[in-house]
């Protein structure tokens, strides 16, 4: 796209969409490997009680441990 | 900058119809981009030892697959974005 195409608008609606392609991005990843972890069997007509919170406490101790990590590195700096 | 005279380029497209333009191909992105997860998944857990045809049995693990995978993925979203954890 031309630059000079950019009004301030449209640049706004780039941002946003930006954030959005990011929020979605970490959530199919999470989602992948929440599901690896999970779902061990074949997929029922419903989620069992224990399948359905490992799916919610696996995204949260995810986030969890990327705040850990990110901790730990900084003080090896 | 001058923002009055749309670019050559664009051709006569407002900024709107690029906006709209711009949406829609990223729907579509995010689209594929699903199937093409749903594809490993399922493919993983319900066809275990493929035949020379679909089964049924088969056929039906797919169908709960995709439901419970768009479960999980509420699951999930909800224990990402909301505030409360």
């Amino acid at each position: 796209m031309d630059p000079s195409m950019a009004t301030p608008e449209l640049l706004q609606f780039l941002n946003e969409e930006k954030q959005k392609a990011m929020a979605n991005e970490m959530l199919a990843k999470l989602t992948s490997v929440c599901w690896d972890k999970c779902i061990t069997d074949k997929p029922g007509s419903k989620f069992s009680s224990s399948e359905s919170s490992c799916l919610s406490n696996c995204a949260g101790r995810y986030v969890d441990m990327s705040m850990l990590l990110i901790k730990r590195f900084q003080s090896m700096q | 900058m001058d923002y009055s005279s749309p670019s050559p380029s664009m051709g006569s497209k407002s900024p709107e119809a690029v906006m709209q333009q711009v949406q829609a191909q990223l729907n579509q992105a995010y689209a594929e981009e699903f199937i093409e997860t749903l594809r490993g998944k399922c493919f993983d857990k319900c066809i275990t030892k493929p035949g020379s045809s679909l089964g049924s049995g088969e056929s039906s693990c797919i169908s709960r697959c995709v439901d419970r995978y768009m479960e999980a993925t509420a699951i999930v979203s909800r224990s990402l974005f909301s505030q409360q954890r």
